[in-house]
C-alpha cells in the first residue's frame, strides 16, 4: 500500500512526517530538505521496490511475535480461570451483583457484604428465618433488667475462631470496642447499637451490655451480620483498612482468599459445632468451597446462570427472570427484603412540596401497580407505606389511603390554586410551571421508575426534571445541598425501628426533612417498649402519621431475584432476606 | 476504481437518506418519542410500532428517527469544537515552527499519549453530564490528532515550489497561509473532518451509554442502546435498531470521506 505523503489520514502517517518536519527551518536546511526529497522522487520506484520487502519482513516477524505473546497470554488466563471446569468437591461460585466500598461489617453498610460473611461470622443472637423469633447464637441465653437499661448474655463455651483463638467475653468486648471507637469510622454497626453505652465483663463466659434508655431493638441489631463477633487475635494482627481482606470469625464457612474486585473465597470450618437451631448438618452433599465473583452488570446475570458459570446470582433482571422461567435447568427464587420499600422522599424543605396537599396530590397520582407491571414484571408486591408488609408490626391500614385518583389529585392541586394560566399543559407557579427535581441512582431499575413517574405526573399537569447520580456519595452531596424536590431512597432491617433513622426529626436519613413532635414521640416511645403489643400499637400510628404527612412515595416492597441452578437444594436466606445461609445448601450435581 | 465510484454513491444514497430522515422526524415519527405506554411494552415490530417498543411502551421507530437529530445536532458541534482550535494550533505550529512548533507539538503529544476516550471521561468529570458537555468534551479530546494532521498538511505544503515562489516575490507570510497553503491544504483537513464527524458520533453515543448523557428519557441512540440491553435477550429490536442507524450512519460518512479525499485530490 502507498500512502501519499499529503493525505496523512492515519496516525501512523501523520507520525512518519515528523521526524523530517522536526528539522530547524532556517533558509538552508528548507533547501537541504528540498534538495533531498528531489533525489528520493528521482529514485522513486527503485527505492521503493528496494524496501518494501524489508519493512514487510519487520512487520510479519512482529506480526508473528503479537501473536504469539497473546496466544500465550490467552493460554495462561484460560488456564487459570477454572470457572468453567468440571466441580470437585461440592464447590459453587455465588455472583454478588455490586462491588461495594468495603466488606468489613463493622465498618462498611453495604447489605452485599452479608452475602459471603454472614457465613464467616456468628452473631450473639440470631432471627429464626422462618418464625423471626431470636434463637441463641454464640448466647446461649440472654436476659434484661427490669429497667431495661442491662442486657446479660451467657456465652457457650468450647467455642473458637478459625485462627484457634478461644471465643470468651473478651472476645465480644473487642468487637463492641472496635464499632464504638469513633476513628474506626462505623457506618451501621454503631448507629444498630443506638443507646449502647458500655459493657461489663461478669466472667469469662458472661457479659452484660449497659444502656443509657431501654432499646427494643437491640437483639435485631445484635442478630445482624454488623455486629458479628470477631477474632481478637485476627483483629490485633491488621489495621482497620486491612482487617476487610483477613475476617477471622467463628463461622461455619472460614475466608481463605480475598482478590478485592475479583474473588472471595471460603472454605467450610469442619470444627463448627455451636450453630443456630436452624442451620442444617453438615452432609455429604453440603458445600466445601464457595466462590463469589462479581457481576455487577445485570444483563450478564442470566447468561452466566445459564452458561453454568456461576450457580447462585441475585438481582436478576425481570425480564431475565421471565426467561429463565422456562429453563429446567434454572430455579428463579423471589426472596422478599423486609425493609422499606424502594421509595422515594419528598422534600418538605422546600416549594413547592412543602404543601402536604401537593404532597398527597402526587400520591394519589402516582400508578403504583402501573410502575411495579411494566418495570418489575409485576415479580413485587406494590408497597403502600413506609414499611414492606414483611416488616414485624407492619399496618395494612396504610393500604387503603392513597388509592390510584387522578380526579382527586387535580382537585388537591386546584385546590391549592395551581392552574395552567399559559397553556402549555403544565400548572404555573407565577407564571412558571410547575417543576420537581427528581433525584435517584442506575441501581435497580430506578431510572425506569423515574421515567414513568415523569409520564404519570406530566398527566397531572407537573413537570419534572430527571437528575440521574451516579452513586451513592453524589446522592447524598444532593441532600447536603437541598438540591431536589423528590429523592430515591431505601434501606433494610426487619425490625420497624428503621423508622427511626428515617422520620425522626434530624435523623440521619430524614431526607424528607420532617419535622413532627408528634411522630418524634411515637417513634421514641416505640423503641422505648418491648411489649409487643405496645410497639404494635405505636408502630401502626407511626405508619399511619407518617403516610398523612405523606412525605413518601412507596413504590414496590423489594423482592430479590435469585437465579440459582437446579443442582442446588436447601437454598434459603436469614430473616433479613439478603444473606444465605451457606451452610444449608445442597449440592446436588 | 468501479468498486469506489459505486462505494460512493452508496454513501451518498445512504447519507442523505439518514439526514432527510433525522431532519423530517416530526413529519415521519409516528408516535412522541418520549410518550410511556408501559401496557404496550417490548412489543415486537408490527405494522403499529414498526420497530417494536420498548420497556415503558415507546415507539422505538419514533424514537430512532429523533435520536438522528440529537446525534448529529451533538456530532456537529463537536467537529466545530474540534475544528476550530485543531486548525489554529496545527497551522501555527506549522507555519511559525521552531520553539513554538515544539511547544504546541509537544502539548498535543501529551493529550494524544491519554485514549481520546479516556480523556472525554476526564474532561466530563470536570463539566457534568449533558449533551453540550459531551460535545465539549469529545470536541476537546479530538484536538490534538486534528492539529497534528494540520500541521503535517502545512508543512507539506510549505516545501512546494509555489510557495517558494511566493515567498520570493515578497508575498507576506499572512497572505501566503491563507491564499496559498489554505486552499493546498483544505481537501486531506475536509477529508479527516469527515472522519472526525464518525468519530465524535460513535464516542458521543458511548458516553451517553454510559450515562453522561444528562436527559435519562431522551431520544438518543446513546441512550436507546444502554436501554435496551438490559432487554436484549427478550427484545432484541429495542438496541438493535439505534444500533443499526448508528453503524450504518457512521459507514455512510466514512465512505463519504474516503470520496470527497479522492475527489479533491487532483
Amino acid at each position: 500500500m502507498i500512502v501519499p505523503r499529503t493525505v496523512p489520514a492515519a496516525y501512523g502517517a501523520v507520525r512518519e512526517c515528523a521526524p523530517d518536519v522536526r528539522a530547524p527551518t532556517s533558509a538552508g536546511h528548507m533547501q537541504f530538505r528540498r534538495g533531498r526529497e528531489e533525489a528520493i522522487k528521482h529514485m522513486g520506484i527503485e527505492r521503493k521496490r528496494r524496501r518494501a520487502p524489508l519493512r514487510l519482513g519487520v512487520l510479519g516477524v512482529l506480526g508473528v511475535a503479537c501473536l504469539l505473546v497473546t496466544a500465550i497470554v490467552v493460554a495462561l488466563a484460560l488456564g487459570d480461570d477454572d470457572g468453567t471446569a468440571p466441580r470437585r468437591g461440592n464447590r459453587i461460585v455465588y455472583g454478588l451483583t455490586l462491588n461495594p466500598s468495603g466488606f468489613d461489617p463493622h465498618i462498611h453498610q453495604s447489605n452485599e457484604l452479608g452475602i459471603p460473611f454472614f457465613s464467616v461470622y456468628d452473631t450473639l443472637v440470631y432471627r429464626h428465618p422462618q418464625t423471626l423469633d431470636f434463637v441463641p447464637g454464640l448466647a446461649e441465653r440472654w436476659e434484661m433488667s427490669a429497667d431495661g437499661l442491662a442486657w446479660t448474655f451467657y456465652l457457650k463455651q468450647n467455642v473458637h475462631f478459625h485462627d484457634g483463638t478461644p471465643f470468651d467475653a473478651s472476645a465480644v468486648a473487642t468487637t463492641l470496642d472496635r464499632i464504638m471507637n469513633s476513628s474506626v469510622g462505623s457506618q451501621k454497626a454503631r448507629v444498630l447499637l443506638e443507646s449502647y453505652t458500655g459493657y461489663e465483663i461478669v466472667d469469662p463466659y458472661t457479659i452484660t451490655l449497659r444502656l443509657s434508655q431501654p432499646y427494643a431493638p437491640l437483639l435485631d441489631a445484635l442478630s445482624q451480620v454488623y455486629l458479628g463477633i470477631a477474632s481478637p487475635a485476627a483483629l490485633a494482627a491488621t489495621t482497620n483498612n486491612s482487617y476487610q481482606w483477613h475476617q477471622v470469625g467463628t463461622g461455619p464457612y472460614r475466608l481463605v482468599e480475598f482478590v478485592p474486585g475479583q474473588l472471595i473465597r471460603l472454605e467450610r470450618n469442619e470444627d463448627y459445632a455451636w450453630g443456630p437451631v436452624f442451620y442444617a448438618p453438615v452432609t455429604d452433599a453440603s458445600l466445601e468451597t464457595i466462590e463469589f465473583r462479581f457481576y455487577t452488570d445485570p444483563a450478564t446475570r442470566s447468561l452466566a446462570l445459564e452458561s453454568g458459570e456461576v450457580q447462585v446470582v441475585g438481582e436478576l433482571l425481570p425480564t431475565d427472570a421471565e426467561l429463565l422461567a422456562g429453563n429446567v435447568e434454572v430455579t428463579v427464587y423471589q426472596v422478599p427484603i423486609p425493609g422499606t420499600p424502594q421509595q422515594f422522599f419528598f422534600n418538605t424543605r422546600r416549594a413547592p412540596l412543602d404543601s402536604a396537599s401537593i404532597r398527597q396530590a402526587l400520591l394519589y397520582g402516582t400508578n403504583r401497580t402501573e410502575i411495579v407491571d411494566a418495570v418489575y414484571q409485576g415479580r413485587s408486591p406494590v408497597a403502600h407505606g413506609p414499611l414492606t408488609s414483611t416488616v414485624m408490626y407492619y399496618d395494612p391500614a396504610v393500604e387503603q389511603m392513597y388509592p390510584f385518583d387522578l380526579n382527586q389529585a387535580r382537585s388537591l392541586l386546584a385546590a391549592q390554586g395551581l392552574a395552567d394560566t399559559n397553556g402549555d399543559g403544565f400548572l404555573d407557579v407565577d407564571g412558571e410551571p410547575l417543576t420537581l427535581t427528581v433525584v435517584f441512582g442506575p441501581w435497580n431499575q430506578m431510572p425506569e421508575v423515574a421515567q414513568l413517574l415523569q409520564s404519570q405526573w406530566r398527566d397531572l399537569g407537573i413537570r419534572t426534571d430527571l437528575v440521574q447520580v451516579p452513586d451513592f456519595p453524589t446522592l447524598r452531596q444532593r441532600v447536603r445541598d437541598d438540591d431536589y424536590d423528590v429523592i430515591a431512597f431505601y434501606d433494610f432491617g426487619v425490625d420497624p425501628s428503621i423508622l427511626n433513622r428515617f422520620y425522626l426529626s434530624g435523623a440521619v436519613n430524614n431526607w424528607s426533612g420532617l419535622s413532627d413532635p408528634q411522630l418524634d414521640q411515637v417513634l421514641y416511645e416505640a423503641v422505648r417498649q418491648s411489649a409487643p403489643e405496645m410497639r404494635q400499637a405505636l408502630y401502626s400510628a407511626a405508619q399511619q402519621r407518617i403516610m398523612e404527612q405523606a412525605v413518601v412515595l412507596p413504590i414496590r416492597e423489594y423482592v430479590n431475584l435469585v437465579g440459582v441452578s437446579s443442582r442446588l437444594d436447601g437454598v434459603i436466606f436469614s430473616a433479613q432476606g439478603w444473606w444465605p445461609l451457606l451452610r444449608n445448601f445442597q449440592y446436588t450435581g | 476504481m468501479q468498486w469506489r465510484g459505486v462505494r460512493f454513491t452508496v454513501a451518498l444514497t445512504l447519507g442523505g437518506v439518514v439526514l432527510a430522515l433525522s431532519a423530517l422526524a416530526p413529519l415521519l415519527a409516528t408516535h412522541d418519542p418520549r410518550a410511556a405506554a408501559p401496557e404496550a411494552q417490548l412489543q415486537p415490530p408490527s405494522r403499529e410500532h414498526l420497530f417494536g417498543t420498548d420497556l415503558l411502551g415507546r415507539d422505538v421507530y419514533s424514537r430512532v428517527l429523533y435520536g438522528g437529530r440529537r446525534t448529529f445536532a451533538v456530532a456537529l458541534l463537536t467537529v466545530v469544537i474540534t475544528l476550530g482550535p485543531g486548525l489554529l494550533v496545527g497551522a501555527a505550529a506549522g507555519a511559525t515552527g521552531g520553539w513554538v512548533d515544539g511547544l504546541l507539538m509537544t502539548l498535543m503529544d501529551a493529550l494524544l499519549a491519554v485514549p481520546a476516550l479516556v480523556l472525554a471521561l476526564a474532561l466530563l468529570a470536570l463539566l457534568g453530564s449533558g449533551s453540550v458537555q459531551i460535545a465539549a468534551a469529545v470536541g476537546i479530546a479530538g484536538i490534538p490528532a486534528y492539529a497534528r494532521v494540520t500541521r503535517a498538511a502545512v508543512l507539506e505544503a510549505r516545501a512546494r515550489p509555489y510557495i517558494e515562489a511566493a515567498r520570493a516575490i515578497g508575498a507576506r507570510p499572512a497572505g501566503i497561509l491563507v491564499r496559498h497553503i489554505l486552499p493546498t491544504i483544505a481537501p486531506p483537513l475536509l477529508a479527516f473532518a469527515g472522519v472526525t464527524l464518525s468519530w465524535a458520533i460513535l464516542n458521543s453515543a458511548a458516553l451517553v451509554f454510559l450515562g453522561f448523557g444528562g436527559d435519562i428519557a431522551a431520544p438518543d441512540w446513546g441512550v436507546m442502546l444502554a436501554d435496551g440491553r438490559q432487554a436484549f435477550r427478550t427484545a432484541p429490536w429495542v438496541a438493535l435498531a439505534p444500533g443499526v442507524a448508528l453503524s450504518l450512519t457512521v459507514l455512510a460518512i466514512n465512505w463519504l470521506a474516503d470520496g470527497i479525499d479522492r475527489v479533491t485530490r487532483r
